[in-house]
């Protein structure tokens, strides 16, 4: 799988989100899922459940166990995913993929440290109040001010606010 | 005879000629009838002349040669149109009007001969005649005056001061009680001898005074007892009660009823409107505000004249604009001008006026009235970077570090100096329309984002690393 179902994720959840919606679903692979739950580190999620086709059963969101993955429904398998709103706004009310398929976007530990201080670096723009920006390094995907904690640098995925 | 000039030139000497012919025909045999024709007078209008006086082809006959009028068909006539009163009608006409009148009845039968009635008596038989002859009986209001029962109003009634109307309402009120109730209550003189009755109250002796007091106190009591059994009976209806506000006068003319609807005229001296429309002056403006511009200000905002005036106030944009109508350009003046304090509020004023003056002076009220408050970060610069799109014009405010400045264009700098912002840098991406600039710059004021919501939203604890670096002295 390759950076496009990430960027495909991204349209996704900002439209779901503009749209209002509370529980929405992404295609099952293991970059959203990484994505997903780094978005939920940073609070911009409610949840993130492994789910069929339908939806999980709304009260049971956290305890719920999914059916375990076999070669008959993988192909079906989604990420159901519960977006949050606070003051009658969106709490992910941008979410931009910075990579594409035609051009990732890798940054370095020298850029990464300018722009988690909000001035730009390369093609990056330095971070704005609020906005996150999401690596994926190979210690998984991370929030930037976390890699630069962990001195690390890797493909740029998504910047959110 | 004087001919000397020829007299047919004359209208009175062509009469005179006539004359003259006619004294002299007796004398001479020779008529000269041609001239001596009875010219009487000359023709004023072109029309063919009357020979004579004209006659009817036949003669008239009299009536009375028709056997008409002869005495016996007068006599008939008149009995069957001017009939007596028989004695039944009499004893009707007893039961409606009084012996007097009666009497002038029978005195004005009396007076009047039937007959006269007939003989000279004009008695209409056309189709408009009045419906009656002298009967008043009834009122036609299409063709009789109304008539006036009661009698003029009175000139010198006028309104009925505050405690005229109470008395006025006490005795309406009482007239609804039969008991001793209100005003037909006993006073406290009534219980004293019947001496000091008349006298003041302070003069009374010791012992009377105390004496009445108790009695008085005992009769209000046994008064009160009883007054809520009577009230339920008696009392006011609801068609009273409407009958007071419809039709009880409230002027001092004691109810009287008049011939007319309308309230006699205002007296001679009327008080006037003076002072009546002038402002007054609050004294809490201390002066400032005598013209009163700032009044209905005062009151939206709660802020007294002196604060208003203290507030800085700015015209950024100022237009002509002309409305093209078919009577021509309407020109007109829009300005919009800002206020602040200094302190974190900015408001946005637009107005329009044909007067220049006007425009002025309504957008800075308007301003002032719209102020709102504006975040900054360490009551220096704003919160990140914000962009607003106003039109096609397009703000970006960048916040920046103490001792940056106001790197801004002009019109952001004003408003930034307006609301107490030290430290920014801004840009127009687009259009630089000084009208949509400065909205966008507002709306971008207004709009920067709360570190403290986007804390409570995400669940996350956000820290200012300013102030942990620098042990929260930062300012």
């Amino acid at each position: 799988m390759g950076i496009h179902s990430v960027a495909n994720a991204c349209a996704h959840l900002q439209n779901a989100s503009r749209a209002r919606l509370g529980l929405t679903s992404l295609p099952n692979n293991k970059y959203n899922l990484r994505l997903a739950l780094a978005l939920h580190k940073a609070g911009f999620l409610s949840c993130v459940t492994r789910g069929g086709p339908h939806p999980p059963p709304l009260d049971q969101l956290s305890s719920y166990t999914p059916e375990p993955i076999t070669s008959k429904n993988v192909a079906t398998s989604r990420l159901w995913v519960g977006l949050k709103y606070w003051d009658n706004e969106p709490v992910l009310k941008h979410l931009n993929a910075v990579s594409k398929p035609s051009r990732l976007v890798t940054s370095g530990l020298k850029d990464l440290e300018r722009v988690s201080r909000g001035f730009p670096a390369g093609h990056l723009k330095g971070l704005n109040l609020g906005e996150c920006l999401f690596l994926a390094t190979d210690r998984g995907v991370m929030e930037v001010r976390e890699a630069v904690e962990r001195r690390l640098g890797g493909l740029v995925l998504a910047r959110a606010s | 005879m004087r001919v000397a000039r020829p007299a047919a030139r004359s209208l009175f000497s062509r009469g005179l000629a006539a004359v003259a012919v006619t004294a002299a025909a007796p004398t001479t045999t020779t008529t000269t009838t041609a001239a001596a024709a009875p010219l009487s007078c000359r023709q004023f209008h072109s029309s063919s002349k009357l020979e004579a006086r004209r006659r009817p082809r036949f003669s008239n006959i009299r009536a009375v040669e028709m056997g008409l009028v002869n005495e016996e068909k007068v006599q008939n006539f008149t009995e069957q149109k001017f009939k007596k009163y028989t004695p039944e009608e009499i004893k009707v006409l007893k039961t409606v009007y009084t012996p007097q009148q009666i009497e002038a009845i029978e005195a004005g039968e009396a007076t009047i001969d039937p007959r006269d009635l007939t003989i000279q008596g004009r008695l209409r038989i056309d189709p408009y005649r009045l419906p009656y002859v002298d009967d008043f009986s009834h009122i036609s209001p299409v063709i009789d005056k109304r008539p006036r029962r009661e009698p003029p109003p009175d000139p010198n009634a006028r309104f009925m001061n505050l405690d005229e109307f109470t008395e006025d309402l006490i005795s309406w009120a009482d007239s609804f009680r039969t008991g001793e109730v209100t005003g037909n209550l006993k006073k406290l003189k009534d219980f004293a001898p019947a001496e000091w009755q008349e006298k003041a109250e302070g003069v009374w002796p010791k012992e009377v005074r105390k004496k009445a007091h108790e009695d008085f106190m005992d009769y209000v009591k046994a008064e009160a007892a009883k007054k809520p059994a009577q009230a339920e009976e008696d009392g006011p209806t609801d068609a009273d009660f409407l009958e007071y506000i419809l039709e009880r006068s409230s002027m001092t003319d004691n109810n009287r009823k008049s011939n007319s609807a309308l309230a006699p005229g205002l007296p001679h001296k009327v008080p006037g409107v003076a002072g009546l429309y002038k402002h007054s002056v609050d004294p809490d403006d201390f002066g400032l505000d005598d013209t009163g511009v700032y009044q209905d200000l005062k009151r939206r905002t709660g802020m007294s004249v002196r604060e208003i005036l203290r507030l800085n106030t700015k015209i950024l944009v100022r237009r002509f604009v002309s409305n093209q109508t078919r009577m021509g350009k309407v020109r007109s003046a829009s300005v919009l001008c800002i206020a602040g304090n200094k302190d974190g509020w900015l408001g946005l004023g637009i107005a329009k006026s044909t007067d220049s003056e006007t425009a002025v002076i309504k957008s800075r009220l308007l301003a002032i009235q719209n102020m709102r408050p504006v975040r900054r970060y360490e009551n220096r610069t704003i919160y990140g970077t914000v962009t607003a799109k106003i039109g096609a014009s397009v703000v970006e405010l960048r916040s920046r570090p103490p001792g940056f400045g106001l790197r801004v264009s002009h019109r952001i700098f004003e408003m930034c100096r307006a609301c107490g912002i030290q430290d920014l840098s801004a840009k127009f991406l687009r259009s630089h329309n000084p009208l949509n600039t400065v909205k966008a710059t507002y709306e971008a004021l207004m709009t920067q984002p709360d570190p403290e919501e986007i804390a409570i939203g995400r669940g996350k604890k956000l820290v200012d690393v300013r102030k942990v670096y620098y042990g929260g002295n930062v300012l």
